[in-house]
């Protein structure tokens, strides 16, 4: 069952009065019980999304979704206290860096305490309310391998290590017991081992606790480790979507090829020291975005056509966006040609 | 000969007797290592191993204990640092003065270690611009109008310019998006195949670590715990910390 659908999500921003299209036509769908990688540079708009999912982008950014639905009701038509109840219960967030997302002014026991929805407390008398609140975040705690649960409650912000903070945020995050967990590049700027066990703490709560993750990062190796399913951003537009091992083995989107090139560690084959393949320039600001498929410019397949936004197409459950797609044969590319020329 | 020879390096933070809370010193060394010509060293090594604080006492931003860092054979001082061993610090971006020009932060260098005339500075600055890939024009240009990978270049443009023969770069690439960050490799590659230099990397990512090092140490606690050629040490880690690290990142890639 699809919990998360999003078709043709569009955000408009103004910039020196013209509207600029940040997200330009996103489709992006979450399953039960999947892992689905959302990946991108700085600036593709990743965390745009994060924000449009969990409402709270500034109301004078225009949105307009053909759909953008949680389990079938229509999140953009809800009124706020519906959406905040969706958001409380059933989607968490983990935001990108725990130490700036987290208050520095308050201990980190009280905001965990804080976060503890009033269901979970089924305690007789008002008095006993705090031992189970502590008693709750001391199992939660634990849950995500925090070793010194006691000390880390009694601390502030600044005190503990990146690390500790960000497992801190997932356990917070965890307590509503969610059915969506978005984690919005939790592995930035940490060390192999520390990623590792985060990474693996995601793996064991999506197989024992059927949670639905939507993991937005960068960092190739660290998706290839858990995700199922993989949606590239390119400069606000999807470029390519399906499961993660054939897109990773057969990319057809040119910039899809790029970033997994961009992984020395996924090509054994390459000598060492030898140059790596890379696209030219870098990806263009929201002032100067170019017409037509946005990675014009810096693609090396590009030609006449693609001043023209591709269509997206569906071959095999996997969804790109290209007028001339690599891994797919030469006939069916012309036909695809003709027909993105006749619209 | 080797290039540059670190000789039994230690540093300590011990305060001085007088000093009442005595907690949370810490111990780097003994560090024994060297460094030819072209070649690249990475030092990796988890959190809190004195990896950066290492490049720091190379480059002599942090003064050391005990111990010599010798270049071709002479001892690194006051005189002769800043013509021979350069630093790319880690957040480049942060490191860059936002208040003057990326052509005056490049002239800073020249004006205090060399005696260049003020036209002779300027072609100096034109041609480093050009050689990390960025435009003369780029001299009047601020920090905030750079993109990252841009930004990333002139902090190495400024690494370079006075024609060092070292350079250490503390996670260079950690802000750095994919393709950005193998343009960044390629430039790296390039400088060192066309000038000779030799690089010392501190990284967290294996990955870019495996693929340009010759060798590699690992670094435990302000412990060099193993110094092999990168091959060799991720093909068969012997000590425990390097094992840890190896295998995580191993266990990455198989899926």
């Amino acid at each position: 069952m699809i919990l998360l659908d999003i078709r043709n999500l569009t955000l408009e921003i103004e910039s020196n009065g013209v509207l600029v299209k940040a997200l330009d036509k996103v489709s992006l769908s979450i399953c039960e019980k999947e892992i689905r990688a959302l990946v991108g540079e700085s600036g593709s708009g990743k965390s745009l999304i994060v924000l449009a999912i969990s409402g709270a982008l500034p109301p004078q950014w225009i949105i307009t979704a053909d759909r953008l639905t949680w389990r079938g009701q229509n999140l953009l038509k809800m009124n706020t206290s519906e959406r905040q109840k969706i958001m409380r219960r059933d989607i968490a967030v983990i935001f990108q860096d725990p130490k700036a997302a987290l208050d520095p002014s308050v201990k980190l026991g009280e905001q965990f305490r804080e976060s503890i929805p009033d269901e979970l407390i089924n305690v007789r008398w008002w008095w006993q309310r705090r031992s189970e609140k502590n008693q709750i975040a001391l199992a939660q705690l634990t849950r995500v391998g925090i070793k010194d649960v006691k000390k880390c409650l009694n601390s502030y912000v600044h005190e503990l290590p990146d690390d500790v903070c960000q497992k801190f945020m997932i356990a917070m995050a965890l307590v509503s017991q969610p059915t969506l967990l978005i984690a919005d590049d939790p592995t930035r700027g940490m060390e192999t081992s520390t990623k590792r066990q985060i990474l693996s703490l995601c793996k064991s709560l999506n197989h024992n606790s059927d949670l639905s993750i939507l993991f937005v990062s960068h960092d190739l190796l660290a998706i290839s480790s858990i995700a199922h399913s993989i949606t590239v951003l390119y400069s606000g537009q999807t470029v390519e979507d399906g499961p993660l091992e054939s897109v990773r083995r057969k990319p057809f989107h040119p910039y899809s090829k790029a970033l997994m090139d961009s992984a020395p560690s996924f090509r054994p084959e390459l000598h060492p020291k030898s140059p790596l393949t890379a696209l030219k320039g870098t990806i263009p600001t929201l002032q100067h975005l170019p017409i037509g498929c946005r990675l014009g410019p810096r693609c090396p397949r590009a030609q006449k056509a693609c001043v023209n936004t591709p269509v997206p197409r569906t071959i095999h459950k996997r969804q790109y966006r290209c007028h001339f797609p690599l891994h797919i044969e030469a006939e069916e590319n012309t036909v695809d040609n003709n027909e993105g020329e006749n619209l | 000969m080797s290039l540059l020879s670190i000789r039994n390096l230690y540093y300590d933070n011990a305060p001085a007797w007088y000093t009442l809370n005595k907690k949370d010193i810490f111990y780097l060394g003994p560090v024994n290592f060297d460094v030819h010509e072209g070649e690249t060293f990475s030092i990796i090594g988890s959190n809190n191993s004195g990896k950066s604080l290492l490049g720091k006492l190379i480059t002599g931003a942090v003064p050391k204990s005990a111990g010599e860092v010798l270049i071709n054979g002479e001892p690194l001082d006051n005189t002769n640092r800043a013509n021979s061993v350069r630093m790319v610090f880690s957040h480049s971006s942060q490191s860059l003065n936002p208040g003057i020009s990326v052509g005056r932060m490049l002239e800073e260098p020249l004006l205090l270690n060399t005696t260049l005339s003020p036209s002779e500075r300027f072609d100096k600055i034109r041609d480093t611009l050009r050689l990390v890939g960025l435009m003369p024009d780029h001299y009047y240009f601020y920090k905030h109008m750079l993109s990252d990978g841009q930004q990333q270049r002139v902090a190495l443009a400024r690494a370079l310019i006075l024609d060092p023969k070292v350079v250490v770069a503390d996670e260079p690439f950690a802000a750095l998006d994919p393709s950005v960050r193998s343009q960044t490799v390629n430039l790296l590659l390039k400088l060192q195949a066309e000038l000779g230099l030799a690089f010392i990397f501190i990284s967290h990512n294996l990955g870019i670590v495996r693929h340009i090092s010759d060798r590699t140490l690992v670094m435990h606690n302000g412990e060099v715990v193993e110094n092999s050629p990168t091959q060799t040490l991720f093909a068969d880690p012997q000590h425990e910390a390097s094992k840890h690290l190896i295998h995580a990142h191993l266990a990455m890639l198989k899926v």
